[in-house]
Order: C-alpha cells, then sequence, then structure tokens
C-alpha cells in the first residue's frame, strides 16, 4: 500500500459517505416544498401552513440555553421506532372534543421556526410536542395555563399529584420584587415572605410563550397523512362522546 | 511500502529517541496533565448532573447549576478538555516518534495548545452562564469552534509533516489510524460546525449532522487514536510482532469504509429520508466488524506475553482499553438493532455508549500510553506502585459498572417507555436505582482520577524516582521480566542518552 493508495482510499471512503448523507441531503432540505391541501381528501384548499403566535424564537433560545432537551425531546416517531403514538396525549389528543382522536407523528413543518430541531437525547421526561396542547387539555384544569407553566417552572412539584416529578426547579428565571402598593398582578401564587412577591423574568415568560406554542396536532394534508384510516364505528362514538 | 531501512547502531537509535523526547517534552506533558485535570473537573460535573437525576433539588437554585447546564458542561469537558487533549498528546509523540522526527515547533504546539484550553475553558464557562446553544457535543458558543480548529491545526500539522519527511521504510500500523484520524478530525468537525451553525438549512438536517458528528469524533478521531496508540504499545511492550498483517489491513479499511456512515440512527422516526437513520443504523452495527478485528489481532498479540500484561500499567491498561472496544462493537450492535434502537435512542443508554467509547475504549488506552510515555519524557519513573494499581483497579472496575448501570439501566428505561399503557412515570421510575449507582461509581473514579492527576503532576515537575527500573506492578526487579518489559526499543535512557541498555549489567 502506497502513501498515494492510502490517501485516495481515505479520500474516497470518507468522501462518497460525505456526499451522500451530508452534502446532498443537506442542500436537498433547505426549503421543503409546501404541501397544497387536496379539495377532495381534505375538503379544503390552499397550502398546510401551520401557524404560531407569541415570543416563541426567543423562548427557544432559553429553552436551549437550560438544557431541557438533555430531558425532553420533541419527536412523535412512527410506530415502527417507537410507541410514542400510543401515548393518549403525546402526538395529539386522543379524544379531542371536537376532532376526535388528533394524534399524528411528527412532520417537517413542525420545526419550520427552528434554527435547530430539539429533537432532544433523552427522555427522562414526557415528549413535548403538544405540551402546550395538555397545558390547555389537562394540566391547567381549567385554569390559565401560562399560569400553570409559571408554577410548574418555578416548582415541578408544587401540586399533589406531581410530587415523584424529576425537573428541576426554574426559580432563576423568576425575581423576587418588593412589595409596593399593591400585588403585582403577574405574581405568582407561591409561599413567599410577607412583603414580597415572586415575579416571572421576560425570560420565564418567553419560555411558557415557547412551550404554549407547542402544538403540534393540526389536520396536515391527506397526501402527508399516514394515520390508519379512522373506523366509522369509533369516530362516531368519539364525536358523541 | 516496504523499503529498505536504514541501518543504525542501537546507540544512534537511543540518542535520536532521546532527542525526540526531549524536544517534546513540554507540550506533550502539558496536554496530558491538563486533560487529566480537565478529566477531574468532568466527573466532578458527572456527579453533580448525575445526583441531580434522583435528586432535583439538589444545588438547584443557582442558574449555574441546574441539570441542562451542568450536564452539558460535563460532556464538553469530558470530550474537549481530556479526550482531544490525551488525543493530541498520544498522536504528536506517536508520530514523532514513529517518524523518527524530533519536533521543531515545540513553541508553537504549546502555544496552541494553551489556547485550545482557553478556548476550551470559556466554552464551558459560557455554558455554565447559559450561553448554551444545546446542540448535543456542540453547546459551546458558536465562535469557540474558530479558535479550537486553528489550534488544532497548529497542534498536529507538524506530526503529518514529520510524516511526509521520515526515512523511507516501513510505515506502521499505528501511523496509518493517526494519519487518517488527523485527517478524518478536520473534516467532520468544520463540516459540522458550517452545516449546523453556518449555512441556515433545514433544522432536522441541522440536528442530524448533529448526530453525525457525534459519531464521527468518536469513531473516526477518538477510537482510531486509541487503536493507533494500541497497536504502538502492545508489540511494543510486550516485544512480540502484531498477530496479523492482514487483520490489521482488515480492521484499518473496515472503519474507513464503515464509520463515515454512522450516527443519523439517533434521528430515527424524525421526517428526514429515512434511508439516513437506516443507513447510520447499519453502520454502527458494522463498526462490530472492525472492533473484533483489531480487539482479536491485538488479544492475540498481547497473549504471547501474559506475564507483562500483568505487570506492565501500560500493558494493563491497554488491555483493557482494547476489551473496552471489543464491548464497544457488541454494544453497537445491540442498541443498533431495530429492537435495541427503539429501547436506547432516548434513553441514557446513549449516554453509556458515549462513555463507553470514550472512557472505556479511548481513554483506558491513553492512560495505558501515558504510563508509557510520562517516563521517557522526564527520565524518571513513577513514583508508586500502589496508585498505579488503584487507579487501574477503581478505573477498570468503575467504568465497567458505569457502562452497565447507564447502558443497562437506559434499556430499563426504554421498556418503560414503550409501555404506552402505563404512566409516563414508571420510565423514570425504572431507571431510577441506576442513576443512583451511576453517582456512586463517578464518585470512584473521581477519587482515583484526583490521585492520577497528582501523580502525573508530581512526575510534570521531575519529582520521580531515578531508577533504570521501571515501575511495575508485581513483583518488582526480576531481571527477565524487565527485559520483557522494556525491549531493547523501549529502553529508558535514564543515565543519559546512548548508555548502555539498562539490562545488560
Amino acid at each position: 500500500m502506497s502513501f498515494r493508495q492510502f490517501a485516495f482510499g481515505l479520500t474516497a471512503t470518507f468522501g462518497i459517505a460525505w456526499v451522500a448523507i451530508l452534502i446532498v441531503p443537506f442542500f436537498l432540505l433547505r426549503s421543503p416544498a409546501p404541501v397544497a391541501f387536496n379539495e377532495i381528501a381534505d375538503n379544503k384548499t390552499g397550502i398546510y401552513f401551520p401557524k404560531s403566535a407569541g415570543r416563541i424564537v426567543n423562548g427557544e433560545q432559553v429553552y436551549a440555553a437550560n438544557g431541557c432537551i438533555n430531558c425532553h425531546t420533541q419527536l412523535i416517531r412512527p410506530t415502527y421506532a417507537g410507541n410514542d403514538l400510543g401515548r393518549a396525549d403525546w402526538g395529539g389528543m386522543k379524544l379531542d372534543p371536537e376532532r376526535g382522536d388528533t394524534r399524528r407523528e411528527s412532520n417537517v413543518f413542525d420545526y419550520r421556526f427552528a434554527s435547530f430541531a430539539q429533537i432532544g437525547t433523552n427522555r427522562l421526561g414526557p415528549d413535548l410536542s403538544n405540551v402546550g396542547l395538555r397545558a390547555v387539555s389537562a394540566y391547567a384544569k381549567g385554569g390559565n395555563p401560562r399560569t400553570w407553566f409559571l408554577n410548574h417552572l418555578y416548582n415541578p412539584r408544587n401540586e399533589l399529584d406531581r410530587q415523584d416529578s424529576r425537573c428541576p426547579p426554574f426559580s432563576f428565571l423568576f425575581d423576587k420584587v418588593k412589595i409596593e402598593g399593591q400585588k403585582p398582578s403577574n405574581a405568582l401564587d407561591v409561599p413567599v415572605e410577607a412583603g414580597y412577591a415572586i415575579v416571572p423574568t421576560s425570560e420565564a415568560n418567553e419560555l411558557v410563550d415557547y412551550l404554549l406554542s407547542l402544538k403540534r396536532d393540526e389536520a396536515v394534508p391527506a397526501s402527508m397523512n399516514y394515520a390508519p384510516p379512522a373506523k366509522p364505528a369509533a369516530a362516531a362514538a368519539a364525536k358523541k362522546g | 511500502m516496504s523499503a529498505e531501512t536504514p541501518q543504525t547502531t542501537p546507540e544512534q537509535d537511543a540518542v535520536l529517541r532521546a532527542a525526540i523526547d526531549r524536544s517534546l517534552r513540554h507540550p506533550v506533558m502539558f496536554f496530558f496533565t491538563s486533560g487529566a485535570a480537565w478529566l477531574a473537573v468532568s466527573i466532578l460535573l458527572g456527579i453533580i448532573s448525575s445526583i441531580k437525576v434522583t435528586s432535583p433539588g439538589f444545588l438547584s437554585g443557582c442558574s449555574w447549576l441546574t441539570y441542562g447546564r451542568v450536564f452539558a458542561a460535563h460532556t464538553n469537558a469530558l470530550i474537549y478538555g481530556w479526550a482531544f487533549q490525551a488525543a493530541f498528546g498520544a498522536a504528536i509523540w506517536l508520530m514523532a516518534r514513529l517518524s523518527r522526527q524530533e519536533c521543531r515547533s515545540a513553541g508553537i504546539i504549546l502555544t496552541a495548545g494553551h489556547v485550545w484550553n482557553a478556548a476550551v475553558s470559556l466554552g464551558v464557562i459560557a455554558i455554565l452562564g447559559g450561553g448554551s446553544t444545546c446542540k448535543p457535543w456542540i453547546e459551546m458558543p458558536v465562535n469557540a469552534w474558530v479558535p479550537m480548529i486553528l489550534s488544532y491545526f497548529a497542534i498536529v500539522i507538524w506530526s503529518m509533516v514529520q510524516f511526509k519527511v521520515r526515512p523511507a521504510g516501513h510505515v506502521f500500523v499505528s501511523q496509518w489510524y493517526l494519519l487518517a484520524a488527523l485527517i478524518w478530525l478536520p473534516w467532520v468537525f468544520i463540516t459540522a460546525h458550517v452545516l449546523v451553525n453556518g449555512f441556515g438549512g433545514n433544522p432536522l438536517m441541522a440536528a442530524a449532522i448533529n448526530a453525525w458528528y457525534r459519531s464521527g469524533l468518536t469513531l473516526l478521531f477518538f477510537i482510531p487514536i486509541a487503536i493507533g496508540s494500541a497497536y504502538y504499545l502492545i508489540p511494543k511492550v510486550s516485544g512480540r510482532p502484531v498477530h496479523s498483517y492482514s487483520l490489521s489491513m482488515l480492521g484499518f479499511w473496515s472503519l474507513a469504509v464503515i464509520a463515515p456512515w454512522a450516527g443519523m440512527q439517533k434521528l430515527a422516526g424524525a421526517p428526514i429520508p429515512n434511508f439516513l437513520p437506516y443507513v447510520g443504523a447499519a453502520a454502527t452495527i458494522l463498526f462490530a466488524i472492525p472492533a473484533i478485528a483489531v480487539g482479536f489481532n491485538l488479544l492475540k498479540t498481547a497473549a504471547g506475553a501474559p506475564d507483562t500484561v500483568m505487570n506492565s500499567p501500560t500493558l494493563r491498561f491497554t488491555v483493557a482499553g482494547v476489551i473496552g472496544l471489543l464491548i464497544l462493537g457488541l454494544a453497537s450492535v445491540l442498541l443498533n438493532t431495530p429492537g435495541g434502537l427503539r429501547l436506547s435512542q432516548f434513553t441514557f443508554s446513549n449516554y453509556g455508549f458515549d462513555l463507553l467509547a470514550i472512557y472505556g475504549c479511548f481513554s483506558f488506552i491513553a492512560f495505558g500510553l501515558i504510563y508509557f510515555v510520562v517516563p521517557r519524557l522526564t527520565c524518571r519513573e513513577w513514583l508508586s506502585t500502589r496508585l498505579i494499581k488503584m487507579h487501574f483497579m477503581l478505573s477498570a472496575y468503575g467504568v465497567a459498572t458505569l457502562v452497565l448501570f447507564t447502558l443497562f439501566g437506559g434499556l430499563m428505561q426504554g421498556q418503560g417507555q414503550e409501555e404506552f399503557s402505563l404512566p409516563w412515570e414508571s420510565a423514570s421510575i425504572r431507571s431510577f436505582p441506576y442513576s443512583v449507582g451511576t453517582t456512586v461509581v463517578w464518585c470512584f473514579l473521581l477519587f482515583s482520577n484526583v490521585f492520577f492527576f497528582i501523580h502525573l503532576a508530581l512526575m510534570w515537575l521531575r519529582l520521580g524516582r531515578r531508577s533504570t527500573h521501571p515501575t511495575l506492578l508485581g513483583v518488582a526487579h526480576h531481571d527477565d521480566l524487565h527485559d520483557l518489559t522494556h525491549g531493547p526499543e523501549g529502553d529508558i535512557d535514564n543515565a543519559g542518552p546512548g548508555s548502555a541498555p539498562a539490562h545488560s549489567h
């Protein structure tokens, strides 16, 4: 084996893989083509473009800076790769009062606002793809989901049914302010010494904006809907219930 | 690559070796010692993060010490603080020795080493301070990679030059691996950083490239450096030729063909082209081929000198690292089959796999190399057999249990995640005892590595033993054993370069 052969072999073996799995997919996927709804199959027209509101880009930075991905994923895998769709409230809502079963796997448009898909590496906590949805429909128990999130971030174990949570508290995203005059309207309802109040910082509000924006269950065009066709009886029952 | 080896007398050879060692003393000792310090820092951060998994309230008032930041700082310190610096020390020393060239740029290498350290320190502080990008293994702020890659080139370019101007002759197996690793690393590193941080690409593709980067760093840099070092140390210290040349070829070229495809299986099920995770999983499974070829070849070589393996600190660590490589090959199969991947994808198993590669394989061989090289650089012998034994025992048992807890605990956690009819908490409850175990093991490893660092620092201060007898682990000062442990090539020229070999008395 001469040096020339060695160098050629090294370049070829690495270069082929480099082009095939990095360069070509990277540039082909830079801007995925929008998918249109089909009037017959979907009963509506236009393109599929889910929307979000709030300071979610800033919130994502807070999410990143505090390493949330070390415990939380944002990926609902198809059933061949994992049982994420089996859980009742991960991929959507199993029993949405209006739409029935809204669960679906993640798609490429779910990450459209991010610069980096926060897929995550470990699931010490639940998947957050639809945490905004769960906060509204379940966690807040009819209350304000934003308030629920702020309380949860301040102390993840403050509710009786969450005593076993392993989520670290993010009390450093909150300020302890002295009450002068009226109690601040955004003060958290948590125990604190008299004369003081706990109020969220801008970072906490951004993070909650981001978490509330995580609702990835909107109906997708039929051409990219991989859910099994709903059984008519089950759909009817869901509608009734 | 075979031609007539230039004939030199043993004395000339000894003079040359001593000159090479002298020329590299400061940079290599700097890399090893600051690497060992980073390892202790990383383990300390590992203990904190591991306690936080089981007791989330621990040290939670301070933003610097929240789990996500500490864990990221822990992995970054381990990889860029310890593993990279140990690899630099290994690569520049081995390349100089094998190419028979003195280093003429020690000052530049040392300066670049300081730049690297400064970049890593600032990066880790930035992660703790809330500047993390949250892209696993490239959490440091976006600018950190520029000084890092520049200092990388300033450190290793001389090794490539040395290889280029080496005397015509045989190219050692170690040199293939070292040269390849030194070429692969910048390719992997620059590609990942430019595509993930530089170009605005698809966020999912950025995540996929990030996963590929983690795999590439492990399989195309740390593992080749480890294998290259082992191919030097085992034949050298055991005094036996490499078992099979064709197995060496198979091991090298199968790694070169397979490893660049690995990594994207960490995004299995994500909306990226399906072939990417499939190819990644297949390549990671196939990594077993080079692992087994190299592991078998090296163990077969070492098996001819069992007494030396037991008595030489170098060989004991190196052989343990080669066994780690074989286990890594096994784990890469188990964790990436369709059944294994769905259990391991989002669990501690990935962490366990990385620890197995970086600690269980790479670091052990790096420790072996350090025990071999440092006496030659400082012209002093290791101070204490007991410290070396303790380092070995705690590291070997510690890493074995650590990997078992994280890999197996991760699979248990995965079982809990898959059982979707049970409440979510059951997954974390299943991994709870393993997390407690991980904390305990990290404490033992911290203990052993603090003493390793102190031992190494004392050697750097040239406070080692002045003796021509190497520090061995079994019955000391046994003449036959000594000859076995340091063949004519491996003699330490403590009495000055060119002096009569120690075993000729």
